[in-house]
């Protein structure tokens, strides 16, 4: 047990000290999963509210294939993502491969199907009433979406936040599209199986306790920004 | 009276719009003109709310044609601009007061001098704009709600108010204040007004002509009472529909067993004790429970509560005198069989 002890305490010496290494991983990984965030929410909230809004032909098919993608294995992001991005792939001459924006395109096609999905439950849920009284206060085409969307702000901040927590904790995608480069691609969950790995749990663990911390930073921010209105 | 030419808003020829075949509402003809005040009665699912949609351009009919201003179902788009609707629940948006008032004229990108307006708007309701401003949605009784919700519709002066049913569920100070608030935004801008409401005498105040409405169809004008089937075979080729206290509504032979006999007002008489020996197949115990003076001059509104349905009369000031009529005064209710129509 007394390693673990040792891990812990090492862990905050390596937090307080600025320890290069660590805050290298900690900045990768709020780098990558803050640009795959914004760039899932950019495609997949407007995608989310069409399929939540309109009625289509094949619409229940496309829900069900979105929903399933939910459970999309991280390794078989990776393993497309790389397939495409490498050398032979048909972007392999952007260079993409183990690069920080390679993680990003890899982590925004991983949470792109949760963004969708819960925009378009949150879309599907809110009241029916609604797009009469936009509609007989005048309001028109975007300004229809934007305040839909706005009075499910809530249940859109839940998909981002959900989003985001996928994000920063997956391992499958930031290992085989960043390489888990040291001072460059390696991210804290990479960074993490690897110390383990090597036995060096110290590392581990201060990276862990950061993990942890933003997760519930980002969640207390929710429930602030639910309990204020 | 107004010296001003009348001139038509709305033209609805032959309009049906159904609902997968479980509901049809069917206006053969009905006029509107613009700055009138039209009214409109009868029971949940009589058609009231899809009408008025209809209206508001928010649903298409599946038959027959709209005139707007002149011009056959126009693009909704084009027209919804000066229509306004006000939900029968009305929804308020997840915002403050202020924001719920103001929602409307941002979307008109009308914001010029838009606290006072808003300010205004809600003085109009009641509603203090220092103490309600700032509320949010779910911080507002249902009064209060269902008022904010007016204010948001009154506030863009709109040519055409449509409001359906704005005093259900809501307590007797703010169906007052509604109506005063209704009464201003007609008085400063003409609009058009297409209202509804469960209260006769309400609606009365309010409009120029009253419709009725039954099972998706306008069946009759003024105040004509409506009683529902069915109707059985009785005594001397009379039928008849039972109340709740074993008492018989007797009529004439009606085109089917569920059909809708219309009551005009003045036909029914008001009695303080049972009369014998006359021809009347109808005589009722009821209570009073409102009076209001008519529009018509000299005459008096009066509801009658018999058992289960709500009678409408119309009775000369001397007659409500003579009779010491009052709200909650044990009355007899007389008319004949052959006063009730198909």
């Amino acid at each position: 047990m007394d390693y673990i002890f040792n891990g812990i305490i090492r862990a905050f010496e390596l937090l307080l000290t600025g320890d290069g290494e660590t805050y290298s991983a900690i900045l990768t990984t709020l780098k990558t999963s803050s640009l795959s965030i914004s760039c899932s929410l950019a495609i997949g909230t407007p995608l989310g509210f069409l399929l939540g809004y309109l009625d289509f032909p094949l619409k229940r098919q496309i829900r069900a294939v979105v929903d399933t993608l939910l459970a999309l294995p991280t390794v078989v992001v990776g393993l497309f993502v790389y397939g495409f991005i490498s050398r032979q792939g048909p972007f392999g001459e952007l260079g993409l491969l183990f690069s920080i924006s390679g993680i990003v395109v890899a982590q925004t096609i991983l949470i792109l199907p949760i963004v969708i999905s819960l925009t378009a439950t949150a879309i599907e849920g809110l009241d029916r009433r609604l797009r009469p009284t936009l509609l007989t206060l005048g309001a028109r085409g975007k300004g229809i979406i934007l305040s839909s969307l706005f009075e499910a702000r809530f249940a859109v901040m839940t998909a981002a936040i959900t989003a985001y927590g996928r994000a920063i904790s997956e391992v499958g995608v930031s290992m085989m599209i960043g390489g888990n480069i040291k001072w460059h691609t390696r991210t804290m969950t990479t960074a993490i199986a690897l110390e383990s790995g090597k036995g060096a749990f110290a590392m581990g663990i201060a990276l862990g306790i950061v993990l942890l911390l933003i997760v519930f930073i980002v969640n207390g921010l929710l429930v602030f920004i639910r309990r204020r209105y | 009276m107004s010296t001003t030419e009348k001139r038509t808003l709305y033209e609805l020829i032959d309009v049906r719009h159904s609902y997968n075949d479980l509901f049809t509402l069917q206006i053969p003809h009905l006029v509107i003109d613009d700055g009138s005040a039209i009214g409109f009665i009868g029971p949940n699912g009589s058609g009231k709310s899809t009408l008025f949609r209809i209206l508001a351009f928010l649903e298409t009919q599946s038959n027959g044609s709209l005139l707007f201003d002149g011009f056959e179902n126009p693009e909704p788009s084009s027209i919804r601009e000066g229509i306004t609707l006000l939900l029968q629940n009305p929804y308020l948006l997840k915002r403050t007061v202020f924001e719920n008032v103001s929602y409307g004229l941002k979307a008109h990108g009308d914001t010029e001098n838009l606290s006072e307006r808003v300010h205004e708007a809600l003085s109009w309701v009641g509603l203090p704009s220092d103490r309600f401003g700032k509320r949010q949605w779910f911080e507002l009784s249902g009064g209060e709600a269902q008022r904010v919700a007016l204010a948001s519709r009154l506030i863009l002066k709109p040519r055409v108010l449509i409001l359906d049913e704005p005093t259900s569920n809501i307590d007797r100070e703010s169906v007052s204040l509604i109506k005063d608030a209704i009464e201003t935004i007609r008085s400063t801008h003409h609009s058009t007004l297409i209202l509804s409401s469960h209260d006769q005498l309400w609606l009365n105040s309010l409009t120029d002509n009253i419709y009725r409405m039954h099972d998706g169809r306008i069946v009759g004008t003024g105040t004509e009472n409506i009683i529902k089937g069915p109707w059985n075979p009785d005594v001397d080729d009379l039928w008849s529909k039972t109340l709740a206290n074993d008492e018989k509504i007797f009529s004439t032979q009606p085109p089917d067993k569920d059909s809708v006999a219309l009551l005009n007002p003045s036909d029914i008489i008001i009695s303080n004790v049972k009369q014998s020996r006359i021809s009347a197949q109808n005589m009722l115990q009821g209570t009073i429970t409102s009076l209001m003076l008519s529009d018509e001059f000299g005459k008096v509104t009066v509801e009658v509560e018999l058992h289960g349905i709500s009678l409408t009369c119309s009775l000369t000031q001397h007659a409500v005198n003579e009779l010491t009529i009052f709200p909650g005064k044990a009355v007899w209710v007389i008319f004949k069989a052959s006063s009730l129509q198909w």
